[in-house]
């Protein structure tokens, strides 16, 4: 009967309760589109790094992040395979260029060279063509989301990265670089287009043999490659991610903004409770009269806000879901991890539970007295 | 036989509006009878609707007792109060103010169900009969504001009555009524007053009512200043 009245008396105040509603959405919506994009970002962060297939990533000493690495001397890669863990270690190499677009502009592009024929540590997914574009020598590949900034070029065009000849060879699929626009081609080519010495990389990437103790592995590598930075893939991944979170205004821009749809959120929802229960004064007096404790009245209090906010969980969510769905090619980095959105949805919960205590306060002062006034 | 329900003694209640202390209700005793239409009338701010609410265990009062089945119940707690009250007591208010928001039925079976759990068959049984006996029953799915006045303080009387109340305390529920409602709804508790483990007590200024009376109890400045059964004049009426 409580749960019964609670509800009945929040559908009776369409608009109080369509406001505290709208105060569950808006935390569920704003708080989801900045995880949303903040997780876009973080995803863009390391992306090369995830992606790689590699075990290992062999880097210059004190490297923060995927995309400020110095520069290895390449025979490290012949030391690496030596190690009979190894199955097989590439080189790449990560340098900037200006793009010539077809009518004249330029524009500055990170060019990654693959050592072919693997080309371990290139792109994963395409729209046109297929990774082995990139063994042909002048093949270049630039993504969906970057045709409009290229020019929107098409497949076979020929046009300049520097001063070189470059193919357009395949088109990849969502697949954006934090450092800059990126671009993938062959280590040949990306040592042209920049001038990168031939007997250095950025970065080598290494892959384990099936059944390797990579503890061991990794410290056979680490006291082969004293100088280097030796790192999983994770640990570059985490490390690039830290890096970014710390050094630029993201991690307290997202935290600030995540907090402000909060509070928003939860100031409608304390005040939408409040006035609910303003207007129903006189019910509550009656119902206390008829018999309700104080501890009924806190019941139907709180099944008001969880209605409120499973209504508004629902919503929100849907909108995120066509957020989500909406910009899922486009410019704007969105992404949702699936563990995000039940724990978002619990802690809303809570915070509409404390929205409402506001309400409870109120609810429970009613005097049973006042029903005969 | 009569039986007194609810016994007053030396009750009295003080209110504190931000600035002074004042006694609305003066030193009463004074019992409460079943099979008894009790009216409790006087002018206004004399003070009947607090000894209503004091009868009806809503205010406690600032001192005296108040007996119940040989009980005192004056210093029970608040939720031991709500309880005592869902059980032995049904109200009926001025505006019959049923929940807007629940149907007719679901008004009417509230106090069975409101400290939680819920609605027997029995009960739901019980509050068709009610609805049967004053001839409400195609009504039973309406909401309060698509009946009259009269309608709704016949629902809120069987509201009142679903728990089988030792006492119906009404406050005023005819002054919002027309002639033909308000006899309907006196008739109506006259007769639930004839109960031999029930009686009716109604604030009123309505002369409409008095008639109705089986004891009339007048008050004046908190203090009452007619009461037959404590003038014997009620004992003279019955040798007569």
């Amino acid at each position: 009967m409580r749960r019964l009245v609670a509800i009945k008396i929040l559908l009776h105040d369409r608009s109080t309760t369509a406001g505290a509603v709208l105060g569950v959405v808006a935390i569920i919506f704003l708080v989801g589109q900045q995880l949303t994009i903040f997780f876009g970002l973080l995803s863009f962060m390391s992306a090369l790094v995830d992606h790689s297939g590699a075990d290992v990533w062999v880097s210059s000493k004190n490297t923060d992040n995927i995309n400020a690495a110095g520069s290895l001397p390449i025979r490290y890669v012949d030391r690496v395979m030596g190690l009979p863990e190894v199955e097989w270690a590439e080189p790449i190499v990560s340098t900037a260029g200006v793009y010539r677009r077809k009518d004249g502009k330029f524009e500055p592009v990170q060019v990654l060279g693959l050592a072919r024929p693997r080309l371990a540590g290139g792109p994963w997914r395409f729209s046109e063509g297929s990774i082995d574009v990139l063994l042909d020598y002048e093949g270049l590949t630039v993504d969906q989301l970057n045709l409009k900034i290229f020019g929107n070029p098409r497949t076979e065009d020929i046009l300049e990265i520097g001063e070189s000849r470059i193919r357009i060879a395949g088109i990849t699929e969502n697949i954006r670089g934090f450092g800059g626009t990126l671009v993938f081609t062959n280590l040949n080519k990306a040592r042209e287009i920049s001038g990168y010495p031939p007997d250095r990389c950025s970065n080598i990437l290494v892959k384990f043999k099936p059944g390797t103790n990579a503890s061991l592995a990794f410290g056979k590598l680490r006291g082969l490659l004293p100088k280097a930075e030796v790192l999983s893939t994770e640990s570059l991944s985490a490390r690039t991610r830290i890096y970014y979170l710390t050094n630029t205004g993201i991690g307290s821009s997202f935290g600030f903004s995540t907090m402000i749809g909060v509070l928003v959120g939860i100031v409608i929802i304390m005040l939408t409770m409040y006035t609910n229960v303003l207007n129903r004064q006189k019910d509550f007096a009656v119902l206390r009269a008829l018999g309700a404790r104080k501890k009924d009245i806190v019941v139907i209090v709180f099944y008001q806000a969880l209605f409120v906010a499973l209504v508004g969980i629902f919503v929100g969510l849907l909108l995120l879901a066509f957020f989500l769905g909406g910009t899922r090619d486009s410019r704007l980095p969105s992404y949702m991890i699936s563990w995000v959105p039940p724990v978002h949805a619990f802690f809303t919960v809570i915070l509409c539970l404390l929205g409402s205590l506001l309400a409870m306060r109120r609810a429970i002062r009613i005097e049973p007295a006042s029903a005969f006034r | 036989m009569p039986k007194i329900a609810v016994r007053l003694d030396n009750i009295t209640r003080e209110f504190f509006d931000g600035k002074r202390t004042r006694l609305v209700l003066r030193s009463t005793s004074l019992g409460i009878y079943t099979q008894e239409f009790t009216v409790i009338a006087g002018p206004s701010g004399s003070g009947k609707t607090t000894l209503l609410t004091i009868i009806g265990l809503i205010l406690k009062p600032t001192s005296g007792n108040l007996v119940i089945n040989e009980k005192d119940v004056t210093d029970l707690s608040e939720d031991e109060l709500a309880t005592f009250r869902m059980q032995k007591f049904g109200f009926v208010f001025q505006n019959a103010d049923l929940i807007p928001a629940v149907n007719v039925m679901q008004n009417i079976l509230i106090p069975t169900a409101i400290q939680g759990g819920s609605v027997s068959p029995t009960e739901k049984g019980k509050a068709e009969k009610l609805l049967e006996e004053f001839g409400l029953i195609s009504y039973a799915e309406a909401m309060p504001q698509q009946l009259s006045a009269g309608q709704r303080q016949r629902v809120a009387i069987a509201r009142a009555m679903i728990n089988d109340p030792v006492l119906l305390l009404c406050d005023e529920p005819t002054s919002a009524l027309d002639v033909e409602s308000s006899t309907i709804v006196l008739d109506t508790l006259k007769k639930l007053s004839q109960d031999e483990n029930r009686g009716v007590v109604m604030v009123t200024h309505d002369p409409r009512v008095f008639p109705y009376a089986d004891r009339m109890i007048k008050l004046e400045n908190g203090e009452v200043i007619y009461d037959p059964r404590s003038s014997g004049e009620d004992e003279n009426e019955k040798k007569r």
